[in-house]
């Protein structure tokens, strides 16, 4: 099987990393990186606690090839947070109460970033839409919801 | 100033304070198992596990396995002669002479990366006989079926567990009390009927995970995603028949337990593995699929209910039947059915009771505990019985329910007297807020609405003396660091915990650490996270351990300060005197202890205070009536209601709005009980619309979340509101007592009785699937047929 | 009991430089290697062992594939490898065919639709598709290029089975192209699933009319039905009831019975061949009436 050397973009950090054709990118997060905020939860693109940001837009790091990722831009839950500065998203998911085990958090929260990212306001519907590849057990997906609410507020506030 | 009230609720304890594990979880710097890093040493395992559902093993042969590039160690049972199990110790590690489900383990294989672990397995040469099955817990309880455990009456058991050497029964218990065969002819109705409840599985987000390594001296390390710490440790010792001691389990945060993580499950493979290559840690990672076909799941049930109401609605009686389909080994199976025995009338006052709750071993999965031990699957069908004695007198169905309903004083199936309890205002409360005698018009021609409620109880179901422990440690600072043995799972525990140490020591919250990860060689003991009983048992042991260190601290005080420790106190961080309002910070003084007057020496030293907590009051029963004095420790009981709307095109069911009123005793944190409240209410929607585990001959047929659906963002209800209802407890931490599981037991009763009061038809069992509905809306002829 | 690997099973990734190089190089390890789009198939089967290929060929960069086109008289053209969800946000798409745009955006989830492409499940033939009932509803062809050049397949006669198309070794399906819209076309799509959203389709029903001076109605009605058959469902009757008749209330639920009378689904894990027979009825005949309504209302 083949090695590829790959040169992508990491939370804003370049990274240079050598891959076997198998490797998915959540295998190579995980096991090469040590960026183990992004969760493995079913490998099968079902469960969206793998969730990261590739290029702007929301994809299963369970579900491409590592080798498939060479110049990209991607965004990991450790990188949400700016100079130690939450995202509202991550502020709101713990006002509204919507962390429990935590184990989904990581996907939900970029799940949600990329949803306001590309709708500043969405709808309860839309963010019902938008989260629907993001199970979680604990909560019951309400918190959450409102969360989501919560931060296009913050955004909108912080804009002005 | 004044001296506080010692009634008080001191902060913050009945306040939402942020939960103090929120920000790792929300940066991805939270640690749970698969995220410990082990370096290049770490090996991997797979494990070969049976095809077939009940078979014997002839012959193993791992020698091509072993000589593949890669391969450290291929492991059979041989040389495993011990057994796993809690409470009747009926499964070995590895199946060694005879396979009992599909999936259980045959033999492990640990290699350098995970694809030679697994491409080893298929190297693995397996020779089995395969043996007729058991498939049905009715049928297995008759003389007829194949036998599954020839050595039950060998097997250790615990005293309140009563297995039928020679059968497949691992447990029967029994309640009788008062006479039932002459109450019917009393009733003005009866009604019995059967339901089926489908085997479903807990499905946490995080598969099961566990790393093991022995050291050279035989000192077991295991990390894993835990809700039992040490229960594993102690369990895993028992097996291998070595010291509790020389097993250390550290368990970091636990991605989603639910019950499954209780226990040992998949533990012991690893720790067998990790044996067989000294020094070097082994991790087994349960891939999604691996987790359907092989954890543990919540057992299927055949229940059979028979009860009868006078006309005013005074339930009369209840003879009900319980069948639990076991599974292959009992971990939990035989107490879940005990469970549902000495609860077995549901939360009502009955004069005449006869129940019989069978655990029956199966060639199924292995039966776990899932949240609401018992409880959900037994609601599901007895809160539909009562809903049709209301009926069938025309009676609103929450009067039945206020009127039959427990309340402090009664004496209960068992026996024992109830503890106060606000079950009733739970009742009223609900039907309130779902504003119950209100009709509300459907959305269109083709919808109906209808609302419906059941209520529950459930008690923490455990060993009667399972025990916490905890201690408080000062720090420099004047902050504390609380140790305890009980897991962070979501549901808050250590948010909790920490408000607990902190209103008795008289610190502000955010002056207390956990001490984290849970590890057995350092944290003190607790039972298991499980039973919802956390709050109530542990809170009592942090609580105490507080106390501990607040006396400590008070006493190094009071003689410096040559005061009568009664006039002081420690208020936010400071010891204050209410006599000379002199007041110093806990700052240094908790470590180095005080200087005597005039530099004349010191007093005190670092504190650290201890406290533990054990019920001593639960006593045996009967076992041919299952009457005592105290059948458990008490029970936390709730109500939920639901208005539904059916789609009479499609069968599938909307939950417009969903109520829920539970009695906590009191609420440490009243967000966090929400958010137990409103998370439980959803899952147990899931298990109402969504879920079962497929079994077909034995096989789970649907393995993965493609087939396997829980609820979704789509499916959680636009409106619940969750009510708080607080009777304290006499023996709680400032009243309180759990929640965790209460959430979902009448969930799936108050979704069938809405569906019928919206379409007037009984749907029975759960999943009740758009399919499911719309066929039983079709065979009553409301909707046409094909 | 079959479980899936851990991780995917070793292969070789392939990057070919051009259509003609990936052709060659396909035809040349016919068994051992595959295209693969967006992977959401393709990493699931080999993860459960079901395929074994020795190369996974990488086309998603070739020329074309990640093109969206739309010309008046040409119609549209989306590349192979275009994305689900720039299928659904794409202006054209929304514009000119809203029905495909509906049906995409009821796929998966937000994150699978990242990788998942409309071709990539056509060529996949899996009987739930939720897309392709819409692409035979338009007429849609596939442009495909084989080791002898390019070439156009019609959906029509795509499909061979489960799993089962018309393609052989060597051919790489480089886009798929739609006519112009029927003038004045309505259209929907109805998935049951049993999530609300999300989920694979126990029926997904897709409705196309539009009016059409030779037909006795006045009116062309195009029905494809997912889930109901090894392979996306016509059921030609119910489309020539719609042609033939006056449309009236009465016939669209005689369209709808029509569509149920003509298919014959089977039980399977997510639903049995009884419900799925009445869901094909009852939501046939609300996607007509809900398409009919729109297009009376035009006429009016």
């Amino acid at each position: 099987m083949s090695l590829h050397r790959i040169n992508l973009k990491i939370n804003g950090v370049a990274e240079q990393v050598d891959v076997a054709s198998n490797t998915t990118l959540l295998q190579m997060l995980r096991d090469r990186l040590a960026l183990t905020g992004t969760k493995n939860g079913c490998a099968a693109g079902e469960c969206g606690a793998c969730t990261v940001m590739l290029n702007g837009e929301p994809i299963n790091s369970c579900m491409i090839l590592a080798v498939e990722c060479e110049g990209a831009d991607l965004v990991t839950i450790e990188g949400l947070a700016k100079d130690g500065q939450l995202d509202v998203v991550q502020q709101a998911i713990i006002d509204q109460g919507g962390v429990q085990c935590g184990f989904c958090t990581p996907g939900i929260l970029i799940s949600a970033r990329a949803l306001l990212n590309r709708n500043p306001d969405p709808t309860d519907y839309e963010i019902r839409d938008a989260l629907v590849g993001n199970l979680c057990r604990c909560t019951g997906y309400v918190p959450i919801i409102a969360a989501v609410k919560q931060a296009a507020q913050m955004q909108k506030q912080a804009a002005q | 100033m004044e001296k506080s009230d010692s009634q008080k609720i001191p902060q913050p304890v009945g306040e939402n304070v942020q939960r103090i594990d929120a920000l790792e979880k929300v940066t991805g710097s939270a640690v749970f198992g698969d995220d410990i890093q082990f370096g290049p040493g770490l090996l991997h395992a797979r494990i070969k596990r049976s095809p077939h559902p009940h078979a014997l093993i002839k012959k193993i042969d791992g020698s091509k396995a072993l000589a593949l590039p890669g391969v450290k160690a291929v492991v059979t049972g041989e040389g495993f002669d011990g057994y796993l199990g809690l409470y009747l110790q009926d499964r070995h590690i590895f199946a060694t002479d005879r396979v009992r489900y599909v999936g259980d383990p045959v033999a492990g294989v640990a290699a350098t990366t995970e694809e030679i672990a697994e491409k080893a397995l298929d190297l693995i040469d397996v020779e089995y006989e395969v043996l007729p099955a058991v498939f049905d817990p009715e049928y297995g309880a008759t003389p007829e079926a194949p036998l599954l455990h020839p050595d039950l009456k060998n097997y250790a058991v615990a005293n309140f567990i009563f297995p039928k050497a020679d059968t497949n029964i691992s447990n029967h218990f029994r309640i009788r009390k008062g006479d039932t065969s002459s109450a019917w002819a009393q009733c003005a109705a009866v009604v019995e009927h059967k339901y089926r409840v489908p085997h479903i599985q807990h499905v946490p987000i995080e598969t099961h995970v566990a790393v093991a390594r022995v050291d050279d001296r035989g000192k077991i390390t295991l990390w894993g995603s835990s809700q039992s710490p040490f229960a594993q440790r102690n369990l895993i010792a028992k097996a291998l028949h070595i010291s509790q001691s020389d097993v250390e389990v550290i368990a970091p945060y636990v991605g989603g337990g639910f019950g499954c993580k209780a226990g040992v499950s998949m533990e012991a493979l690893a720790v067998a593995i990790a044996m067989k290559v000294r020094g070097r840690p082994v991790k087994l990672l349960l891939t999604r699929e691996e987790e359907f076909h092989t954890a543990f799941v919540r057992q299927g049930v055949v229940a059979y209910f028979k009860m009868g109401c006078d006309k005013d609605g005074k339930i009369l009686a209840m003879e009900n039947r319980y069948y639990w389909d076991g599974g292959a080994y009992t971990e939990y199976g035989v107490n879940i059915t005990r469970a549902s025995g000495y609860s077995g009338t549901g939360p009502y006052r009955v004069p005449n009771v006869s129940v019989d709750s069978f655990c029956v071993y199966t060639n199924h999965p292995v039966g776990g505990p899932m949240r609401g031990f018992g409880m959900p699957e037994m609601h599901a069908g007895l809160e539909q019985c009562v809903d049709e004695l209301a009926h069938a007198i025309k009676m609103d169905p929450a009067e039945i329910r206020l009127r039959n309903c427990v309340r402090g004083g009664d004496i209960i199936l068992t026996g024992m007297k109830m503890h106060p309890t606000g079950l009733s205002e739970c009742i009223q409360k609900a039907r309130e807020a779902i504003h119950w005698d209100e009709v509300h018009p459907a959305s269109g021609p083709n919808k109906r609405r209808g609302k419906g409620m059941a209520i529950m109880w459930k008690a923490p179901a455990m060993s009667p003396n399972a025990g916490s422990s905890a201690w408080v440690e000062m720090n420099e600072d004047g902050t504390a660091t609380v140790g305890l043995g009980g897991q962070e799972i979501g549901q808050g525990t250590f948010t909790v915990m920490a408000q607990i140490a902190a209103g008795t020591l008289g610190i502000p919250f955010e002056n207390v650490r956990i001490a984290r990860p849970v590890d057995t060689d350092y944290s003190p003991y607790e039972w298991q996270t499980v039973a919802s009983r956390l709050t109530w048992s542990m809170g009592n042991a942090v609580m105490a351990a507080a106390k501990d260190a607040k006396r400590q601290i008070l006493e190094v005080v009071a003689e410096a300060w040559k005061e009568n420790i009664d006039d002081l106190d420690i208020v936010n961080g400071n010891v204050i005197s209410y006599k000379t309002e002199e007041s110093i910070s806990l700052q240094d003084i908790t470590i180095y202890g005080m200087p005597r007057e005039n530099f004349n020496g010191w007093i005190g030293g670092p504190i650290v205070g201890r406290g533990k907590f054990m019920p001593t009051y639960v006593t045996g029963l009967d076992p041919e009536t299952g009457q005592g004095e105290r059948s458990v420790v008490h029970y936390t009981t709730g109500a939920q209601a639901v208005e539904v709307e059916v789609d009479l095109e499609t069968g599938r069911v909307e939950v417009i709005k969903a109520v829920a009123a539970f009695d906590v005793g009191k609420a440490i944190n009243p967000k966090l009980v929400k958010a137990q409240m409103e998370g439980g209410l959803v899952q147990g929607l899931s298990t109402a619309f969504f879920e079962t585990l497929r079994l077909k001959d034995g096989v789970v047929i649907n393995p993965s979340f493609v087939d396997y659906r829980i609820a979704t963002s789509s499916d959680a209800p636009a409106d619940i509101e969750s009510i708080i209802v607080e009777t304290a407890q006499d023996d709680g931490p400032f009243g309180a007592r759990g929640i965790g599981e209460h959430s979902l037991v009448p969930t799936v009763p108050a979704v069938a009785n809405a569906i019928y009061a919206a379409t007037g038809v009984r749907v029975g069992a759960p999943p009740f699937s758009a399919e499911k509905v719309f066929l039983a809306l079709m065979e009553a002829g409301l909707v046409k047929g094909v | 009991m079959h479980s899936a690997h851990p991780g995917l099973p070793e292969f070789d990734y392939v990057k070919p430089a051009s259509l003609a190089e990936a052709s060659a190089f396909l035809k040349a390890h016919v068994g051992e290697a595959r295209p693969f789009m967006g992977g959401t198939d393709t990493f699931v089967r080999m993860r459960d062992g079901f395929w074994k290929e020795k190369y996974l060929v990488d086309v998603k960069h070739l020329e074309g594939m990640q093109d969206i086109t739309y010309d008046p008289a040409a119609g549209l053209v989306i590349g192979a490898a275009v994305n689900m969800n720039r299928v659904v946000a794409s202006p054209l798409v929304k514009e000119h065919y809203p029905l495909l745009a509906e049906a995409a955006h009821s796929v998966a989830s937000y994150q699978l639709r990242t990788r998942a492409t409309i071709v990539g499940n056509i060529c996949n033939a899996s009987p739930a598709g939720d897309t392709t009932g819409a692409c035979i509803a338009f007429d849609a062809r596939l442009k495909v290029h084989g080791v002898d050049g390019f070439r156009f397949e019609p959906l029509q006669t795509f499909f061979k089975g489960p799993g089962k198309t018309v393609l052989q070794p060597g051919d790489i399906v480089v886009s798929i192209h739609f006519p112009p819209a029927p003038r004045g076309a309505q259209g929907k799509y109805i998935k049951l699933g049993r999530n609300a959203i999300g989920d694979l389709s126990i029926v997904g029903i897709t409705v196309l009319g539009y009016p059409d001076a030779s037909s006795s109605s006045g009116y062309r009605f195009k029905i494809a039905l997912a889930s109901v058959a090894p392979t996306p469902f016509v059921p030609a009757p119910a489309e020539a009831l719609l042609a033939e008749k006056t449309i009236t209330p009465a016939l669209l639920e005689e369209a709808a019975q029509a569509a149920m009378d003509a298919c014959k689904p089977i039980d399977d894990v997510r639903s049995s061949a009884v419900y799925r027979k009445a869901m094909v009825r009852n939501l046939t005949h609300k996607a007509l009436v809900d398409v009919w309504g729109r297009l009376s209302a035009a006429a009016r």
